[in-house]
This record gives C-alpha cells, sequence and structure tokens, in this order.
C-alpha cells in the first residue's frame, strides 16, 4: 500500500529545472533563478493578477503555474487575494473599457516598489481585437499602467509566465536600490 | 430526408391549438427556416415552444440595402424531436418581447436592447446590461440603428430586496483568485444567501463587431478568443455555420480530428472544474493530481496540435493539420494513461467524507429551474434533462458514433461532478473510437468561389464543454462577414447559479460557482 501510494506520488513529481533541460522555457527559468541571488526574502515574490479581457487562457496556465508539475510555490512565486499585499500586478488583457477602472483601483492599492506584467498578446499588443469599440484605447496594458515586464504568447506557457514574474522580481530589486539611494 | 422535416414540422403546427400564418418555411442548411411577419413573431415562438422545441437564443441584425432602417429578428429554438434548430425570424424596428412569457429570453433580449438601441416592448427587466453607464457607451450602436438608449443614471441599478437585517455582500469585479472579472451581490440574513445578483459583461471586447468585414478565415482567431478552453468548439461551430451557408462539404478524415481536438478539449476543460472543485472544499490531495493531470494532457495537446489550447487547427472546410502515425499513438497511450490515473482519483475523490458532505445537496438546480431558464450542459444534465447536442442534433461524425449521455437526477454539486467525470471518461472512450475509424482522405476541400447569390445565412452549432453554443452567420456577396452573433453555454447558463445559491451559505458559493465552471469571456463576448 505504502509502495502503491509512493509510485502513484512520483506521478506528478515536479519538473526539474536545470539549465541543461531540453525544453529553452525551462532553461531560460533556470537562468534567471540563477541571476537573483538566494537571501533570506529577496527571493519571494507576491503576485496578483487581474483578468481585463483576456479568453480565461491565461487564467488556466496560470493555475498550472501552480500546479504540482510547475509547482511555481518551490521559486517563492505566490498568488495572493489582495493587491494590499501584492509585489507584482500580472494584468492579461486586451484591456476592456468595462475593466479599465477595476484594473487602475488595483494597481493604486499595491504598495511600492511594485511591477507590472502584461501577459498574453492581448496585453501585449491587442491583438485580435484591436480596434473594437468596447477596448480601452488599443487594448495594450501599456496605455493604462506602466508596464515592466511583457510576456506575448497565445497564451504564454506556465514557464513563460513563470520567467515573465521573475524578471518583474527583478525590476523591484532595482526600484527598491533606487529608493535606498 | 430534408423535406420530411419541415412536412413533420407543419403537422405539428396544424396540430397545435393556435395555427398562425408564416410567409414561408424551408429546409435549408440542416435547420428549419420559419419567416413570418413582425406580428406574427411573438405567436409563432409560443406555438414553436407549445409543439415541445425549447428556446435556444435570439439574435439580431441589420437588413441592408434600402432596409437598412429595419432589423431581422431570430429567435432560435431546439426541437429534440424533429432533431433539429428551428429559426423564426422577422424585420421591424420594434418587436413584441419574448422574455415577458419566457424567463429564459431575458438576458437576450437585454443583450438586443443594448446592441441596437431598439425598444423591445413589454420587457420584465429592462436595465442595461453589456454597457455599464460608469465606464460609458461606445459611440455608436454596435448593430446599427439610429436611437441610443442614453443611461438614465450613472449607476447600475441593483435589484435589492430591502429586508430588514439583511446584509448586503459586494464581491468583484477583481475576485481573490485566480478567475476572471465579475460582481456578485448577495443579500445574506445571517450565514444563509436570500438573494443573488450576477452583474458581468466586464469582458465585453466586443468579438461580434470586430469580426464584421472580416473574411471568415481571418476572423478564426477571433472566434477562438471568444472562451479559451472552449477554442475549439466555437471554431467548429462558427466553421459549420459558414460550411452551412456557402454549401461546403467537409472531407470525412477532417470531421474526424476536429471530433478527436473537441473530445480533448472536453477532457481538459472538464479536468479544471473536476479539480476546482475539490479545491473549494479543501481537499488538496484530490485537487492537485486533477491539476498535474490536467498538465498532462495540456502538453499531449501541444504535442496533437502544436498549441497547448488546441488552436489554428479547424479551418474553414476542413483542418489545418493531420495526425500522422505517431501523434495517433501518443494520443490512444496517453488517454489509456489518463483513464487509470483518473479512476483512482476518482476514488479516492468520492470515498472521501471531506468532499462528499460538502458537495452532496449543495446548489440544488430543480429541473423545473432548469427547463424554466433553458439551461444546457453539465449544469441541466446534473439535474436530469437530456441536451446534449452531440445526441439530441447531431452534427459532424456524432450521428454515428455511439456514446452515453451522462444524467444525474439531484442537480446539486456532486451530481455535476459525477456528470462531468462520466463525460470525460465517455470522451476518452469515444475518442478510440475516433482514431480507429478514421478513414484516409484529403484535410480540406477546396474553397469555392463566391457564387452570385448576394447574401447567405448559416447556423452553426457544438456542444462545447460547458454545453451548447450556437453561431448565426451572415456573409454578404463578397464572401466577407456582414454579421456573427453568437450566444455561447455560459451566456445561458450563469442566471441558473443566482437560483442555485438560494438558501445555501456563503462560503459555499465558491464550490456552487465552481461546479458550473462558467466562462465570463464567453459570457461577456
Amino acid at each position: 500500500m505504502v509502495f502503491e501510494s509512493l509510485k502513484f506520488m512520483l506521478d506528478f513529481y515536479p519538473d526539474h529545472v536545470s539549465e541543461r533541460s531540453p525544453d529553452s522555457e525551462v532553461r531560460e527559468v533556470a537562468l534567471l533563478l540563477k541571476q537573483r541571488p538566494l537571501s533570506l526574502f529577496s527571493r519571494s515574490i507576491h503576485v496578483r493578477m487581474v483578468d481585463c479581457g483576456s479568453p480565461n487562457d491565461v487564467e488556466l496556465e496560470e493555475g498550472l503555474m501552480m500546479s504540482p508539475r510547475v509547482d511555481a510555490e518551490r521559486f517563492g512565486v505566490h498568488f495572493v487575494a489582495s493587491p494590499r499585499h501584492a509585489d507584482v500586478l500580472l494584468a492579461t488583457g486586451p484591456v476592456a473599457q468595462n475593466m479599465r477602472i477595476a484594473l487602475i483601483k488595483t494597481y493604486e492599492a499595491m504598495a511600492e516598489p511594485r511591477a507590472v506584467v502584461a501577459a498574453g498578446d492581448g496585453a501585449c499588443t491587442g491583438w485580435p481585437f484591436k480596434g473594437s469599440y468596447a477596448l480601452a484605447g488599443n487594448g495594450r496594458v501599456d496605455e493604462v499602467l506602466p508596464v515592466d515586464v511583457k510576456v506575448p504568447g497565445n497564451p504564454p506557457s506556465p514557464y513563460q509566465l513563470l520567467a515573465g514574474i521573475l524578471k518583474a522580481g527583478m525590476a523591484i530589486d532595482k526600484k527598491r536600490k533606487l529608493q535606498k539611494e | 430526408m430534408g423535406s420530411t422535416k419541415t412536412k413533420q414540422f407543419m403537422a405539428m403546427l396544424k396540430k397545435s391549438l393556435k395555427p398562425c400564418g408564416f410567409i414561408s418555411c424551408e429546409e435549408r442548411g440542416d435547420c428549419i427556416w420559419v419567416h413570418v411577419e413582425r406580428t406574427d413573431l411573438l405567436p409563432m415562438c409560443k406555438t414553436c415552444m407549445a409543439t415541445g422545441a425549447v428556446f435556444d437564443s435570439a439574435f439580431v441584425s441589420q437588413n441592408s440595402g434600402k432596409l437598412s432602417n429595419l432589423f431581422t429578428l431570430h429567435y432560435i429554438f431546439r426541437s429534440n424531436e424533429l432533431g433539429t434548430l428551428l429559426v423564426v425570424h422577422a424585420s421591424g424596428k420594434e418587436f413584441s418581447s419574448l422574455s415577458a412569457s419566457t424567463n429564459a429570453a431575458v438576458w437576450d433580449e437585454r443583450k438586443i436592447q443594448d446592441l441596437t438601441g431598439m425598444n423591445i416592448v413589454g420587457m420584465t427587466d429592462s436595465r442595461p446590461l453589456i454597457f455599464h453607464p460608469e465606464s460609458g457607451y461606445p459611440a455608436s450602436n454596435p448593430v446599427g440603428g439610429s436611437v441610443r438608449l442614453k443611461p438614465k443614471s450613472t449607476v447600475y441599478p441593483m435589484q435589492g430586496t430591502e429586508m430588514h437585517g439583511e446584509f448586503e455582500i459586494a464581491v468583484g469585479p477583481v475576485h481573490a483568485g485566480i478567475i476572471e472579472p465579475g460582481h456578485f451581490r448577495f443579500h445574506v440574513l445571517g450565514e444563509q444567501i436570500n438573494k443573488m445578483e450576477t452583474r458581468m459583461f466586464y469582458l465585453h471586447r466586443g468579438v461580434e463587431k470586430s469580426v464584421e468585414g472580416k473574411t471568415p478565415s481571418d476572423a478564426l482567431p477571433l472566434v477562438e478568443s471568444i472562451s479559451g478552453d472552449e477554442s475549439v468548439a466555437n471554431c467548429v461551430a462558427f466553421c459549420n455555420a459558414v460550411e452551412r451557408s456557402l454549401a461546403i462539404d467537409v472531407p470525412e478524415r477532417a470531421e474526424f480530428i476536429r471530433a478527436i481536438l473537441m473530445e480533448l478539449e472536453r477532457i481538459y476543460s472538464h479536468l479544471a472544474d473536476l479539480g476546482g472543485m475539490p479545491t473549494d472544499v479543501g481537499f488538496f490531495m484530490s485537487s492537485s493530481r486533477f491539476a498535474a493531470l490536467r498538465e498532462d494532457m495540456m502538453r499531449l495537446n501541444q504535442q496533437v496540435s502544436g498549441n497547448r489550447f488546441l488552436r489554428g487547427v479547424c479551418t474553414i472546410g476542413g483542418v489545418h493539420r493531420d495526425l500522422d502515425e505517431g501523434t495517433i499513438s501518443a494520443i490512444s497511450s496517453g488517454m489509456d494513461k489518463f483513464t487509470t490515473r483518473l479512476r483512482e482519483i476518482e476514488r479516492m475523490t468520492l470515498t472521501s467524507s471531506t468532499f462528499l458532505d460538502r458537495a452532496f445537496s449543495t446548489g440544488t438546480v430543480s429541473a423545473r429551474i432548469a427547463t424554466d431558464l433553458a439551461l444546457v450542459g453539465p449544469g441541466a444534465r446534473a439535474s436530469g434533462i437530456s441536451c446534449d447536442l452531440r445526441k439530441t442534433i447531431p452534427y459532424s461524425v456524432y450521428s454515428r458514433a455511439s456514446f452515453n449521455e451522462a444524467t444525474e437526477k439531484n442537480g446539486d454539486v456532486l451530481s455535476r461532478f459525477t456528470v462531468k467525470i462520466a463525460e470525460v471518461k465517455e470522451s476518452a472512450r469515444l475518442i478510440g473510437w475516433l482514431l480507429s475509424n478514421m478513414p484516409e482522405g484529403s484535410l480540406r476541400s477546396k474553397p469555392k468561389t463566391p457564387g452570385k447569390v448576394s447574401e447567405r445565412i448559416g447556423i452553426g452549432w457544438a456542444e462545447a464543454p460547458r454545453g451548447g453554443c450556437t453561431f448565426l452567420v451572415e456573409l454578404s456577396g463578397d464572401g466577407k462577414i456582414k454579421r456573427m452573433a453568437c450566444r455561447t453555454a455560459s451566456f445561458r447558463n450563469w442566471r441558473a447559479l443566482e437560483k442555485a445559491v438560494l438558501g445555501n451559505i456563503v462560503p459555499d458559493f465558491p464550490l456552487i460557482n465552481k461546479s458550473f465552471n462558467l466562462s465570463y469571456a464567453g459570457t461577456d463576448l
């Protein structure tokens, strides 16, 4: 019985993230993890996500980013319920006119230093609804908020999203240094 | 075969108590089209429903040419008896409301009112739906017309109950979890929910308007972006609508590949809700296993189609990509592994009191409410209503495939869980059948040059993971899209959530919401 459940555990063991992985997305994540020094709290990144118009695909991939295979939590990435607790705002798009106010209010509720990640083709470029009457401007997130990292993709895979969040963590590190100076 | 259905329908009309006149009634593109005078529209709809047809959707389009100041209103009904869709349509400037007598049509008519600025007489609820007064209205009506209903106030009027001692909880649009935006207003007495109002359409991106003026193939990425985990089903329904209107035949092999993709989609989409329900009761043993299983299915999708959401394969007249020997064996071995692992997780979840205590008798939707709101998909099947479009109104290869429609009686969270488990198992079995019976042949029929027929219109439908979706596509003479209207399963089922939560406690709301797992983006378009 014990052996059976152990076998079952192995069945959903997390991926091994290494610089020698055959998957280029996994290699990128491994490189980024190496660049950020492993000190006590510096690696933890708390993320608040706001869906501003994506067809729920990026959300599904975010869910899988926290799933046992990718398990972003082991690298300190954690989704929080309130923007007050968050370092990074993960916005997906294209930004719908009806979501514009909610997006701005969420950003304003975050403490500084903070960073914004635009995830998905819609958030980066407004594709494929660019020019629609129902979008805020052309639908790009950077028309509404200052964007630090863009993660293109239709939708970006969990590892690409993870890489984007790690990059946003570095952007926050820089901002913190500037604040101290 | 074709004319017999029309004859049957005529006989049914004659039998009905109130026979009413129509201008024409013909079978076109697998649907029965009934053209009526504007004044006869409502009686005809009522007669259709008296013959047992179920309300499916209401679409509006603007007439062209000299009559461009008129709208055409299409009321679509599903007739399980005839195994086809009934499209009742009429032209005019002003219509009387069907929602006054048919509760299911309320959102459809509010949407039409918002899109056209048209006044529908006698609506039970005429508040704005799509446009939010505080976010502003677009400069012109998305579907033409000169009248524009200006918002009466800058605040959306919530209904409220104003009962003594009642407390209001406002949730959203930005929620606590990884979820799309929508606003819920709970009216609670203590812990018990007395009333819940949903306010949606935060994700309204103007899909229907954006595809206008594009060729059908250019519109595919937009259709796939209606709702992420229903990409294939929406795309197939849209392609079917275009193919029916242009009389394009799809090669056999392409139909099989489409069906395989649709079943793969059903599996990964259902796994998300199946994992979500244990998450919301705090049973992470089960939910992480479901999540790992889903990730593996997504990787299989990547292998099969080159995209984790199976996008970019279906196209007008066929498919872009073939399944080679390697892919076929990868799918069948993936399905075998999937079935064994699913069985193990199912046993673990359904023998756990942690899960059963919370799921049993929670969020009940009675069969009466499900009929009243014309629910579709697993939400309706859990209440004992047979509505699987693959069975009742077969399309593509499903008329030949043998599979069971999963139904339950209780209509609670547990029923929806078991229905989804049964559907996923059936899909895995169906994929095996499809793989072994897939014929050789071409992947795509040659695109026809548009003939001289000025305008064509077609209806397409498919059973998406969340239930049946219906597309109406109108093509202009040059082969571009003049109007596309779409009704997804989520749009039909959202109002069921308002009924399902009544009498439950607030902490059970996430669980009930997850058991329906409706798409916000698919509702808002």
